[in-house]
């Protein structure tokens, strides 16, 4: 039985404290229900680049979580990026990948290889620290925690259904560059009050 | 006529400019760094370049990334620099051409300043770029021409300037910008 991506960012929103968020294509428009006005920033007009925008604020804020909800579909157009990240070695970042075997937002053609396709391998086989595939919604809210603590990087293949939305169903939204500068300017603050704190200023 | 740029005379000025960046940061209010090194170079390896890259990998100052594609290392580093961090790419124009739509939605419809230095391997030492008989050298310029990215060469060891001066423009202008390498360096 296949999960809600819906369900599963819900899961997320309630345990993911503050860590940064990277949604990609379709889980974007159930985020920003979600989770709007946060930490997060969305990728769309640059199909595959969640992980790397993810492993590059991984590296960026070592003391944060980051956590990319990357596609399969999206996946495959930069799947190098497995490889780069795993070199990287970021041991706060956790990608997870929805997914359906199709590319939804375009109008649900099958993926190469459809739901065959075998990522968690893949993750492994670069170098992940760890991977592994979840399938049931209770399986997730049990291991979810420990994926949120534990050394990366990890790489969960979730089983999903299709979302309710896509990018092009839903429409609005930010636009990109707007997402990236209020994200920075978040970390930005926050990281300067955390420096105040520790000065005692 | 170019000349090759010596190795040591790139990275000196690339630590220089990653010092500047660093105190621009710091005026901006962040905090201290969480890491010792004074910048991110995120690579895809250039043959143009190779020396570089050989003597960044003795140096402690300078972190490198390999990346698989350069469209990793555009989008790495618009999460470098969201998350407060200095980073150059280097790469070579055959890269540049296979990372167009991450160039244009990352770094130009992101308005994420990408600073790119970019090798023109098989460049002519006897005639300008746009000249070259190798289309990869000849259209690399009109490829910026094109998406209005600034750029400039380093045709010597005094065009290193260009190197902080372009850095320093791909923030003004919060886009990116390019100095492009014209002999392979030594």
């Amino acid at each position: 039985m296949a999960m809600k991506p819906e369900e599963v960012l819900r899961v997320i929103q309630a345990a993911r404290g503050n860590a940064i968020c990277i949604p990609t294509m379709t889980t974007g428009p159930a985020w920003r229900d979600i989770a709007p006005d946060d930490l997060s920033a969305g990728c769309v007009g640059f199909m595959g680049g969640a992980s790397s925008l993810g492993l590059g604020l991984a590296l960026a804020r070592p003391e944060r979580r980051v956590i990319v909800f990357d596609g399969d579909g999206s996946l495959l157009m930069q799947l190098g990026s497995l490889a780069t990240i795993a070199g990287a070695r970021p041991r706060n970042l956790l990608h997870l990948l929805f997914k359906n075997g199709v590319y939804h937002t375009s109008g649900s053609q099958e993926i190469p290889g459809g739901l065959t396709v075998d990522f968690v391998t893949m993750a492994r086989g670069a170098g992940y620290k760890t991977a592994l595939a979840i399938g049931e919604l209770d399986d997730f809210k049990r291991r979810l925690p420990q994926l949120l603590t534990a050394e990366g990087p990890i790489f969960v293949e979730l089983h999903t259904t299709l979302a309710d939305q896509t990018p092009m169903t839903a429409g609005g939204g930010s636009p990109f560059h707007q997402q990236m500068e209020r994200l920075r300017t978040k970390l930005l603050t926050a990281n300067a009050f955390t420096e105040r704190i520790k000065t005692g200023e | 006529m170019p000349e090759s740029i010596p190795a040591s005379l790139i990275i000196d000025t690339l630590k220089d400019t990653f010092r500047e960046a660093r105190a621009a940061r710091a005026a901006e209010g962040w905090g201290p760094s969480p890491h010792e090194h004074l910048g991110w170079i995120l690579s895809v390896p250039d043959t143009h370049q190779k020396t570089v890259l050989a003597a960044l990998d003795k140096e402690q100052a300078i972190r490198v990334l390999t990346c698989a594609t350069e469209d990793e290392a555009c989008t790495i580093a618009a999460g470098l620099h969201a998350g407060g961090e200095p980073v150059v790419l280097m790469i070579q124009h055959a890269g540049l051409y296979a990372s167009v739509n991450t160039l244009r939605g990352v770094a130009m419809d992101g308005k994420v300043p990408v600073f790119y230095m970019i090798g023109l391997l098989q460049r002519e030492k006897d005639k300008d770029p746009k000249e070259s008989r190798h289309s990869m050298v000849r259209y690399c310029e009109p490829l910026l021409d094109t998406f209005s990215v600034p750029h400039a060469r380093l045709e010597g060891p005094n065009d290193v300037h260009l190197i902080p001066e372009y850095y320093r423009l791909s923030r003004q202008r919060r886009g990116p910008t390019a100095v492009l390498v014209g002999l392979e360096t030594s």
